[in-house]
């Protein structure tokens, strides 16, 4: 076994873990106050990217065309609150999971009408020459990929922690119906981790692109792992999704080295099975004991 | 040429002015919309300009009448549906002389047989894999009225692992997609190592899915058997994947595989990295001969772009109609039964902008489908990006139009 070379495989293969965990935590976040889930968020990754690639085309520098992507991210997020969760809640109905797949679809739709169905090139500053370190190569593109990953969780779960607005986040996470007793309200906690969670999907968007290049099929395989692991981790812990991620994407990348690529997405799948029948609240997840 | 450019916008409005019977009925399909529209549109684009400059010079001469084309353009949108339906609608079309098109094997394999049972004359080009004409030697057909105007995967293949082999290299890996296409290319290319005296040694074999966007472990076994070039089957964004990813790891080694590495989806996203690929095509955007001179510069000006988006399947396009028409004027008829034996059998040579075509196709041998094929290896050459373009990847393929074009004015 040749140190070097699982070494890079490790960290190649953990960089795209980084990218489930961050997906796999716009569903935690949505799951937390709602426990429904956008099964459309691949979807919205993909759409973020191509309006980020679209500013980036209309000639907005980076700095200018990051904000401008994620206020996007979370309009959208707001709006699939709007459109197809909030009224299957009230009506305590699980609707949400049909009309976010149908919402999922119809952005795939719009982007193929919109931009087209080609994969196209997303410009960065950020170079991709490799660096090599003990033999590894990673690309300064692949660095701000983690970096971006961890910045975005840790801002979130500080803001869930130490502001009123994040503790009314985590109160209506914990229990809905004791937190709208202390007057928060339900309803507007539901749109933030809507666009939180919008808002994470952009930023999976812009920071996977330049690696993945745009296209509406983008997210499609991205978003499968993702809720791999967002299962595996368990559907309420916060950075669970990280450990899970970083491991799951060592895994498969060693699978592909040393068993063929073609089974490159077992160890996920088992991974899933032996999760769900030893833990099925998640590795990280929290038994909740209902009462009845 | 400016008459070729009034011609080409007119040719609209003149066809609906002339009557049914004066007129060559010729439908053009192909993926006009969508992620194969390079290939598909500038196929097009390449046949409407060939049809503009014969409908400028008066026409085709069948029997003592001039006649011009008129043409019937058809987007399948590479969805095999749309292929059916719209083989459908033309096999109904009792006057109807002839189609050309396809780049989707899915398309070709879900239309053509309703070509077929009506006897229509369809030329497929620019693309398609083997089985679009395997599928009718496997079923013993008698009499085919289906040909093909694309350099096939044998070919391709056998180009190549040859190329690998006058590079000097000894060790290869071959990477390939899962698809159909892909594989049928693995077993093509490793067939071809055998039958070219095994002087390569394949160190690694290994595939990717449609999709994946990391390659890191295919690459790596490559690198760690010593592999210093890497044979490949698989389609644009995939292929550009794996060249950004070699990238990476500081793999210098070169990428040869299917003409497929000259899609636009691999050269736009491999960007730098793409540069140094070496793949097989039918024509290089270089205007070394008078003909590709010709054809370029026209091309450009009816369309009004500094590129074609994809210069082989233009040129095919381009060759395609002017075999057809020579068919036509030889068949002295519209009628597609006539003009499919009369392509069966070409007596004239025909000056096109890939090649002089001396009897590009021969009666059907279900047991031999090159009679059904136009090209040999003698007209394909080797491709290599640079900078975003597909320039010659030889010199001496370079020399040896220019000869063969000077050859054929002399004469």
């Amino acid at each position: 076994m040749n140190a070097a070379i699982v070494g890079q495989m490790v960290v190649s293969g953990a960089l795209m873990g980084l990218v489930y965990a961050l997906i796999a935590y716009g569903f935690q976040l949505t799951y937390a106050t709602s426990k429904s889930i956008n099964f459309g968020q691949g979807e919205m990754v993909m759409v973020c990217a191509f309006f980020s690639l679209t500013l980036t085309n209309l000639g907005l520098p980076y700095w200018l065309m990051v904000p401008g992507g994620l206020f996007f991210g979370v309009l959208l997020g707001l709006f699939v609150e709007r459109a197809a969760v909030r009224l299957a809640l009230e009506q305590k109905s699980e609707g949400w999971i049909l009309l976010t797949i149908i919402l999922g679809l119809f952005f795939f739709s719009a982007a193929e009408n919109i931009w087209g169905r080609d994969d196209r090139p997303f410009p960065t500053p950020i170079p991709s020459e490799a660096l090599h370190v003990f033999g590894i190569s990673i690309t300064p593109l692949e660095i701000s990929v983690a970096v971006g990953v961890f910045t975005i969780m840790g801002l979130i779960e500080l803001f869930k922690r130490k502001t009123l607005l994040g503790k009314a986040f985590e109160a209506v996470s914990v229990d809905r119906d004791a937190a709208e007793l202390m007057g928060i309200s339900a309803t507007h906690t539901v749109m933030l981790s809507y666009g939180l969670s919008g808002m994470s999907a952009a930023v999976a968007g812009i920071l996977v692109s330049p690696i993945t290049t745009v296209g509406p099929t983008m997210a499609s395989v991205l978003v499968l792992k993702a809720f791999s692991v967002a299962v595996v981790a368990g559907l309420d812990s916060g950075f669970g999704v990280v450990l899970v991620g970083l491991f799951l994407g060592s895994l498969e990348s060693l699978t592909s080295f040393y068993v063929g690529s073609g089974w490159r997405e077992a160890p996920g799948l088992v991974l899933l099975i032996l999760a769900l029948a030893v833990r099925p609240t998640g590795l990280f997840g929290k038994t909740v004991i209902r009462k009845v | 040429m400016k008459k070729v450019a009034v011609a080409l916008l007119l040719s609209g409005l003149m066809v609906t002015q002339a009557m049914a019977a004066d007129t060559i009925k010729i439908a053009i399909t192909g993926p006009f919309t969508g992620g194969s529209a390079p290939m598909g549109a500038s196929m097009r684009d390449g046949a409407k300009l060939a049809i503009a400059e014969i409908n400028a010079d008066g026409g085709v001469l069948v029997g003592d009448k001039m006649m011009q084309f008129e043409v019937i353009e058809r987007d399948d949108e590479a969805k095999n549906e749309r292929g059916a339906l719209i083989a459908q609608e033309l096999a109904s079309m009792s006057d109807l002389s002839g189609v050309i098109g396809s780049v989707n094997t899915g398309v070709v394999m879900a239309g053509d047989r309703h070509l077929q049972e009506q006897g229509i004359t369809k030329i497929i080009t620019p693309a398609a894999g083997s089985s679009s004409m395997t599928q009718w030697s496997k079923a013993g057909v008698k009499d085919l009225s289906i040909f093909r105007f694309a350099a096939h995967d044998g070919i391709q293949s056998a180009m190549v692992v040859e190329e690998a082999i006058n590079r000097k290299f000894t060790k290869v890996a071959i990477l390939h997609d899962s698809t159909n296409y892909g594989v049928s290319g693995r077993d093509d290319l490793l067939n071809q190592i055998k039958i070219q005296g095994n002087k390569l040694e394949v160190v690694a074999v290994d595939k990717f899915n449609i999709g994946d966007k990391d390659m890191t472990a295919q690459l790596e076994k490559a690198k760690s058997g010593g592999a210093q070039a890497i044979l490949i089957w698989g389609i644009g964004p995939e292929l550009a994947a794996v060249s950004n990813d070699m990238a990476k790891l500081g793999m210098k080694e070169p990428l040869i595989g299917g003409w497929t590495l000259s899609m636009s989806n691999y050269i736009d996203n491999a960007g730098k990295n793409g540069n140094g690929t070496l793949m097989p095509q039918t024509f290089i955007e270089e205007p070394i001969t008078p003909q590709a001179k010709k054809f370029i510069e026209a091309y450009y000006k009816a369309y009004n772009v500094t590129r074609i988006p994809s210069p082989v399947s233009a040129a095919q396009g381009y060759d395609a109609v002017y075999i057809f028409a020579a068919a036509v004027k030889q068949a002295k008829s519209t009628d597609t039964h006539k003009i499919k034996e009369a392509l069966e059998d070409l007596k004239e040579p025909v000056h096109g902008v890939i090649a002089t075509w001396q009897k590009p196709f021969s009666k059907w041998d279900p047991a031999n489908e090159d009679t059904h094929e136009a090209f040999r290896r003698a007209q394909v050459v080797m491709g290599m990006v640079k900078d975003g373009r597909v320039v010659f990847g030889n010199d001496a393929d370079r020399q040896r139009l220019i000869k063969n074009a000077t050859v054929q004015k002399g004469k």
